[in-house]
C-alpha cells in the first residue's frame, strides 16, 4: 500500500491557511478532494482544516467572545452532504501572499535549471518569470546558480523526437564495449548531476533502456511514429540481478566523494578506514572510479576488479614514459 | 476548561489580527483579545509565559515571510512597552500588478519539479500553489522532460540560511590536493552549480578576498555564527560568482591527447576545442581535474601544463602503487 501524505506541522498549517483562504474564495465551491490534491494533504485532514476554519477570526472585544460575522464561516451542508468546501464569511486574508525567500529561490533555481530545455526556452518566457518572481519574494532569496549548458545537436534532436512523437536513430558507444546503431522510441530525456540520459524503447534490444547523450553521436530522426510511449520508465541507475560487487576501501573523509555509490547499507567502518561494497555490472568498470581517488582507493576484491584498477592506471603512466 | 487552543490557531488568528488593524495593537492588547493567547490569560497565564509565546510566534511568522511591523515610541526607539504591531498588506500580499499566463505557470510547474530534496521541493510546491490561488490555470504540462536537482543538504541548507540572514559561517575545508582539513571563515554570498558540482561562493575573511569552495570538500558541519555581514554584498554575487569560474577555467586550458572513440573523448568532447596537436580543455581545479584525467587511465595524455601533467602522473603511480601485485588483496 503506497503511504498517504503525511500530516502538516504546525508552521506549515498556518502557511496552508495563508494560501487556502485566497484559494478557495477565487475559486468558489472547491471538492475537499481537490483541494486535499492542491495542498498535498489527506481529504481527512484537509476536512479538519476546513472546520477548524470556522473558529479563526478577528480578535474578540476585550472579554467577550467573538460574534459569528468575527469569524470565517463554511456552508456546512455543502460539506456535509456532498463534500464541497465553500466560505460564506471572509473576515480577511484574502490577498494572496508574497513569496518567502526560500519559495522564490526553489522556483528561481528551477527555472535556471528547465531553461535551457527546448521545450521551454522557445516559449521565450524564462527572463521574465526570472524577474516576476525576484520582485515578488517578501525577503530576498539566496542566489543559488544553475551554470549554463549548451544545447548540442544530439539534445536537439532527441528533443523534436521527444515532440513529434517519432523515433530516434543513433550510434551508441557504452564505454569498453564496441559501438553500436539502435533505434529508440523516446519516452522522457532524464538530467540529473550535468547528465544528459534518454530513457525509451530500445528496437534492438526491445526493452526500455537508458542512454547517456555523451555516448551518443550521429543522431537521426525517423518517421517511424512511436508505438511503446506508455511502457514504464526504466529505475535509471537500477541495477540488474546480476551485478557483481567490488569491495573498496578508502580514509572515511573521501566517502562523500563516491557520491550515489556509498549508502549506508553497503559502508562499513574500520577504523579511519572504511569499506565499501560497489555493485557494478561489470567489475572492471571500478577501474575509472578508483582513478578518481588516485591511490587513496584501493580495491580490495574479487581479483579480477583489483588486476583492471593497476593495469589501467599502469597502461595510462606507460604513456608519459621517455622512450 | 477550555480546550487548548492549538499554534496554528493562535498564530492565524494573530495574522488576521495584525493585518486588520491599521495603527496596530500593543502587545496587551493582542493578548487580551486574539483568540489563543486570550484563553491562556483568562485561565490564569503568567504574563511573561504569554509574552514569550507571542515573542516566538512573530518569530515564526517571520520565518513564512509574514511582515510584522514593530512601531516603536518615536522619541525612545529602543523602548519596545508601548510599542505597536501591525502588518502591512501592502508588504504582506503579491503585488496586484504581478500576473502569471497559463504558459508560465507551467513552466514554472516543471522548474517546481526539479528539486529531489524534500524541503526544496515543498517550498517549490507552496510556490507554486500560490499562483494556482491567484485563480491561474496552467497550460497542458510540459512533459518528456525530467530535470532533477541533488544537494547534500547538511552543507546546502545551512548556507542557504547564511546567506539568507547575511552570516557569517565557519566550517573544515579538505582543499582539492591537500591532506588535512583547514578551518574556513566565510562571509557567503552565493551558491553555484557548475560543472554539476555545488560551490559557494563569498568572501573569505582569512583571506580578506573573494573565494569559491567545493560543497563536497566541506567536513563536518557549517556553523552559523551570530556576526553578520551587509546585505549590500549580496547584490549580484551569483553573476560575479560564475563569472569568476568561468573567468579561472579559460585560464586555466589543457593541451591534451584524446584517443578517440573512448570514454574520454566523449566525456571530454563537448568542453574540448580541437588544436593542432590535440584538443584544448578548460579547467577550473588542477586537483580535481587531475583526478578525472587519472580515471581515463590510457584514454588521455596531458602535453601541458606540466603541473598538470605532474599530477596525473603521480596519481596513476600511486594506484599501481597502492595495489601491488605480489598481494592479491583478500
Amino acid at each position: 500500500m503506497r503511504a498517504g501524505p503525511k500530516p502538516l506541522l504546525a508552521a506549515d498549517r498556518v502557511r496552508a491557511y495563508l494560501t487556502l483562504v485566497p484559494y478557495l474564495l477565487e475559486r468558489g465551491q472547491v471538492s475537499l478532494d481537490e483541494a486535499a490534491r492542491e495542498f498535498g494533504v489527506s481529504a481527512a485532514e484537509m476536512r479538519a482544516m476546513v472546520e477548524k476554519l470556522t473558529v479563526i477570526g478577528l480578535p474578540g472585544d476585550n472579554g467577550y467572545w467573538q460574534q459569528p460575522h468575527e469569524l470565517f464561516d463554511i456552508s456546512w451542508d455543502l460539506l456535509d452532504d456532498e463534500g464541497i468546501i465553500e466560505i460564506t464569511n471572509d473576515v480577511g486574508l484574502r490577498r494572496v501572499p508574497r513569496f518567502t525567500a526560500r519559495e522564490a529561490a526553489a522556483l528561481l533555481t528551477g527555472l535556471q535549471m528547465v531553461a535551457a530545455l527546448p521545450a521551454v526556452s522557445d516559449s521565450g518566457l524564462v527572463a521574465g518569470l526570472l524577474a516576476k518572481l525576484s520582485r515578488a519574494a517578501a525577503d530576498a532569496p539566496a542566489d543559488v546558480v544553475i551554470a549554463p549548458d549548451a544545447v548540442d545537436e544530439v539534445r536537439d534532436v532527441v528533443a523534436a523526437a521527444l515532440r513529434q512523437g517519432v523515433a530516434v536513430a543513433f550510434r551508441y558507444q557504452a564505454p569498453d564495449a564496441e559501438p553500436t546503431t539502435r533505434t529508440v522510441d523516446p519516452v522522457q530525456v532524464l538530467i540529473t548531476n550535468g547528465q544528459w540520459y534518454l530513457q525509451g524503447w530500445c528496437h534492438l534490444r526491445e526493452a526500455m533502456r537508458t542512454f547517456h547523450l555523451d555516448r551518443v553521436s550521429e543522431p537521426v530522426l525517423t518517421d517511424i511514429s512511436i508505438t511503446h510511449a506508455d511502457a514504464p520508465v526504466p529505475d535509471a541507475f537500477g541495477s540488474a540481478g546480476d551485478d557483481i560487487e567490488v569491495v573498496v576501501s578508502l580514509p572515511s573523509r573521501l566517502v562523500p566523494l563516491l557520491g550515489d555509490y556509498a549508502r549506508p547499507e553497503n559502508t562499513e567502518q574500520h577504523g579511519a578506514d572504511v569499506t565499501v561494497g560497489i555493485r557494478l555490472a561489470d567489475q572492471r568498470g571500478i577501474k575509472r572510479i578508483a582513478g578518481r581517488f588516485g591511490g587513496q582507493l584501493e580495491v580490495r576484491a574479487p581479483r579480477m576488479a583489483r588486476a583492471a584498477a593497476r593495469e589501467w592506471a599502469a597502461e595510462g603512466l606507460a604513456l608519459y614514459r621517455q622512450p | 476548561m477550555a480546550a487548548r487552543i492549538p499554534p496554528e490557531e493562535r498564530q492565524t488568528n494573530l495574522v488576521v489580527a495584525l493585518m486588520a488593524t491599521e495603527i496596530g495593537l500593543t502587545k496587551q492588547q493582542i493578548l487580551d483579545s486574539v483568540s489563543g493567547y486570550r484563553q491562556r490569560a483568562e485561565t490564569g497565564a503568567r504574563v511573561d509565559a504569554l509574552e514569550k509565546m507571542f515573542e516566538r510566534d512573530k518569530d515564526e511568522l517571520r520565518a513564512l515571510g509574514v511582515p510584522i511591523e514593530t512601531i516603536g515610541d518615536p522619541s525612545d526607539p529602543q523602548d519596545l512597552r508601548e510599542a505597536r504591531y501591525r502588518i502591512p498588506k501592502a508588504e504582506y500580499a503579491l503585488p496586484d500588478d504581478i500576473s502569471f499566463t497559463p504558459a508560465e505557470l507551467a513552466v514554472l510547474q516543471l522548474a517546481g519539479s526539479v528539486w529531489s530534496t524534500e524541503s526544496a521541493s515543498a517550498d517549490a510546491q507552496a510556490g507554486v500553489r500560490k499562483i494556482r490561488a491567484l485563480g491561474i490555470d496552467g497550460d497542458e504540462p510540459i512533459i518528456g522532460f525530467a530535470p532533477r536537482i541533488t544537494t547534500r543538504t547538511s552543507t546546502f541548507t545551512p548556507l542557504q540560511s547564511a546567506i539568507e540572514e547575511c552570516r557569517v559561517v565557519s566550517f573544515d575545508y579538505l582543499k582539492p590536493g591537500e591532506q588535512t582539513a583547514r578551518k574556513r571563515t566565510l562571509e557567503p554570498l552565493a551558491l553555484l552549480d557548475f560543472e554539476a558540482r555545488w560551490h559557494v561562493y563569498g568572501i573569505d575573511l582569512d583571506a580578506d578576498d573573494e573565494r569559491t569552495f567545493l560543497l563536497s570538500r566541506i567536513v563536518g558541519d557549517v556553523v552559523v555564527t551570530r556576526k553578520t555581514f551587509s546585505p549590500e554584498l549580496r547584490e549580484g554575487a551569483g553573476d560575479r560568482a560564475l563569472a569568476g569560474l568561468i573567468d579561472v577555467a579559460e585560464r586555466n586550458r589543457a593541451l591534451l591527447e584524446i584517443t578517440p572513440g573512448t570514454e574520454a573523448a566523449l566525456r571530454l568532447g563537448r568542453r574540448a576545442r580541437a588544436e593542432t596537436q590535440g584538443f584544448s580543455v578548460p579547467f577550473v581545479d588542477l586537483h580535481i581535474f587531475a583526478d578525472e584525467i587519472a580515471s581515463y587511465g590510457p584514454e588521455v595524455r596531458v602535453v601541458e601544463p606540466a603541473p598538470l601533467r605532474e599530477a596525473v602522473i603521480a596519481r596513476l603511480a600511486a594506484i599501481v602503487a597502492s595495489h601491488p601485485l605480489s598481494d592479491e588483496g583478500e
